[in-house]
């Protein structure tokens, strides 16, 4: 079994078609006659211009015409004067060939964008490549492996799979791609997921371990790729693959929809997210907004504090992304269970109940400072819909200081103060919720925490685990009054643990007024369907029912035969 | 040669289709125009310069126009930027 990045999601089952990188390598040549060779540039260049127009034209149609802008985009960056300009100096200074000279300016530009300070300019470069490969092959006389007359069933193992080579491809005849290079914001990871082929990218040397012809499994899902698999395997697989699809049959109809309750009530579902490259799924998959934008990934694995402005252009990225939407984005939620070295914090008896997340940025204010500053920037330098919202708040002090923290931070930068919420995920906050929602733009329920804390039942302690269940009617009744005090409140109240997303809870949810319900991206549009399932009364129904029972039990069980029966 | 000092207002900066639109104005124009940001210069009219730059929201630009037509090229060139090249 070969391990990769679960790019594309599906099961393809199919066999190997390897695509052996081409050779490009030339000699370099001195030539006599220059004016010739600039000739044979320009007729390489016009060639190159013709045969990307007509992939683009292609890519329009059997992918969509924001891919397409991709490889023209190709068009635009060759077209650039300087470039060709350069190149026939080039062969008229120092007589060298047309490949050469191709190949030098390129690689110094790809150079230059490499060493750029973004991320997306320095995706650049892979453009470049793909360019200079095209044009170094139409020089030589290189023809490109012909994509369009694979069989059906077949599954392309190759190098890297560039934009004009995913322009040529037959989605019918595909099962599956498999790849050594590129990750889940490459061209081939964004492409794939487009033309809806499974994929794994990033599998090493898999143009050598796979062979021709040989039958593999490859799971989009898990990021694997099962090399000759066995009878068990493949019927295994195969029930898979027909159930991935029946699923995705099913929940096609809810895709750019509403999402609304069976009697047409107006709900949203977000998603939680954990970096900024994850924004891309949550559009992806339709999510109607951030719920949960988790920041300790910046915090994570280095050796010092990032400092404003790298937070400021993570922050900025996913508002970027989401155009429009709202990203509501939790500040650091240090502590209990994350543990981030350079920090500190010394080991405690109750990490739990210990100096965490709100705590521990109030004490450590000039740091919670540059979060708070990167965070009013980027909300101010892009179209004003992100939210921030606060972790651990038991106190309405404590809310009471964030906000006039973040209010002075604004007015020093001249920039309007962004919409600021609460976690309710302590007792505390929960029991206080009235007061705490005249302060709050919002209410976001963080039912992890607040499942233990309720209980106070550690789920990672075998002993009493048993205790630590959302289904309990102490949290779920908990659930009910915070819904409600936010929305008697006039303020929205989300949810952004996994509950949100669970068929079980959803009519309840419903019955208590909950208006966002932020999920996993993979999550929204079940969730959507499963929204759709109950009209106001039903749920209600359900709620009335469930919250006279005694027991966590009595309750899984009574909402086990509405929601399932 | 005339200059004027701007401000890059759009949320993407100069990337690919806002330096696109940008570049297929300048080439109206015949007088040579450059972009100084960040300490270092590049040709409005070439896009690949142009995008390795990096230059991003926030920042801002230098534009020198040199040529028979600089008053309206230089006038041009900040006017796209500072309208944000016609991104919301």
């Amino acid at each position: 079994m070969l391990k990769g990045i679960a790019a594309s999601e599906g099961i393809g089952i199919g066999k190997v078609v390897v695509i052996r990188q081409q050779d490009i390598t030339f000699e370099q040549k001195t030539v006599a006659n220059v004016h010739q060779e600039i000739d044979r540039l320009h007729a390489a260049v016009d060639q190159f211009m013709a045969n990307t127009e007509k992939l683009a034209e292609e890519m329009e149609k059997s992918v969509n015409p924001k891919e397409a802008q991709i490889i023209r985009g190709h068009m635009a960056m060759l077209s650039d004067p300087f470039m060709v300009s350069q190149m026939d100096d080039m062969i008229k200074n120092d007589s060298i060939c047309a490949e050469a000279a191709a190949q030098t300016v390129l690689d110094m530009f790809k150079a230059m964008f490499q060493g750029a300070e973004d991320e997306l300019t320095q995706q650049r470069a892979t453009d470049v490549e793909d360019i200079k490969t095209r044009l170094l092959k139409l020089l030589l006389g290189i023809k490109d492996a012909d994509l369009k007359t694979l069989p059906a069933g077949t599954v392309l193992v190759v190098g890297d799979l560039t934009p004009s080579m995913t322009a040529e491809l037959n989605r019918d005849n595909i099962a599956a791609i498999v790849t050594e290079s590129g990750g889940m914001t490459s061209h081939s990871a964004i492409l794939s997921r487009a033309l809806e082929i499974p994929a794994v990218l990033s599998v090493l040397n898999a143009t050598v371990t796979l062979k021709d012809s040989a039958t593999v499994i490859v799971d989009g899902m898990s990021g694997t790729v099962i090399n000759d698999p066995t009878v068990a395997q493949l019927e295994e697989y195969e029930k898979k693959q027909a159930d991935y699809m029946a699923e995705k049959e099913r929940l096609r109809a809810y895709i750019g929809k509403e999402t609304l309750t069976a009697d047409g009530i107006k709900k949203e579902v977000f998603c939680n997210i954990g970096n900024p490259k994850d924004g891309i799924k949550a559009k992806e998959k339709d999510g109607e907004g951030v719920g949960l934008f988790r920041t300790e990934f910046l915090f994570m694995d280095r050796e010092s504090m990032p400092d404003e402005q790298e937070q400021y252009e993570a922050y900025k990225k996913v508002c970027d992304t989401l155009e429009n939407k709202t990203v509501i984005i939790r500040t650091l939620d240090v502590g209990g269970d994350k543990e981030i070295p350079y920090m500190n914090l010394a080991k405690e008896e109750n990490p739990f109940l210990g100096f965490r997340a709100v705590r521990y940025c109030l004490k450590n204010k000039e740091q919670y400072s540059l979060q708070l500053r990167a965070l009013i920037r980027a909300n101010a330098d892009t179209t004003g819909n992100l939210w921030i919202m606060v972790p651990m708040i038991a106190t309405v002090a404590e809310f009471k200081e964030v906000k006039a923290l973040i209010e002075d931070l604004a007015a020093e930068l001249e920039m309007p103060v962004p919409k600021v919420g609460t976690m309710v995920e302590t007792p505390a906050a929960f029991i206080m919720a009235d007061k705490l929602a005249k302060y709050c733009d919002f209410f976001s329920i963080g039912t992890n925490d607040l499942t233990q804390y309720i209980m106070v039942a550690d789920r990672g302690n075998s002993q009493v685990a048993y205790l630590y269940n959302t289904y309990d009617p102490a949290v779920l009744r908990a659930i009910k009054q915070i819904i409600e005090t936010g929305v008697n409140a006039g303020i929205p109240v989300g949810m952004c643990g996994e509950a949100a997303a669970d068929p079980l809870l959803i009519p309840l949810l419903i019955s208590f007024g909950m208006t966002e319900f932020s999920v996993s991206p993979t999550s929204v549009l079940k969730t959507r369907a499963e929204i759709a399932r109950w009209s106001k009364a039903e749920a209600d129904k359900v709620a009335q029912e469930v919250l006279a029972l005694e027991t966590a039990d009595e309750a899984f069980a009574c909402l086990e035969s509405h929601v399932r029966g | 040669m005339v200059t004027k000092t701007v401000k890059i207002v759009n949320s993407q900066g100069f990337h690919m289709r806002p330096a696109q639109v940008f570049v297929a104005e300048m080439m109206k124009f015949s007088s040579d125009v450059n972009l100084v940001c960040n300490g270092k210069t590049a040709s409005a009219k070439s896009l690949m310069m142009i995008m390795a730059n990096g230059m991003k929201c926030g920042m801002e630009v230098e534009i020198q126009a040199d040529g028979a037509d600089e008053e309206a090229a230089l006038a041009k060139a900040a006017e796209i930027i500072e309208s944000g090249f016609g991104e919301d």
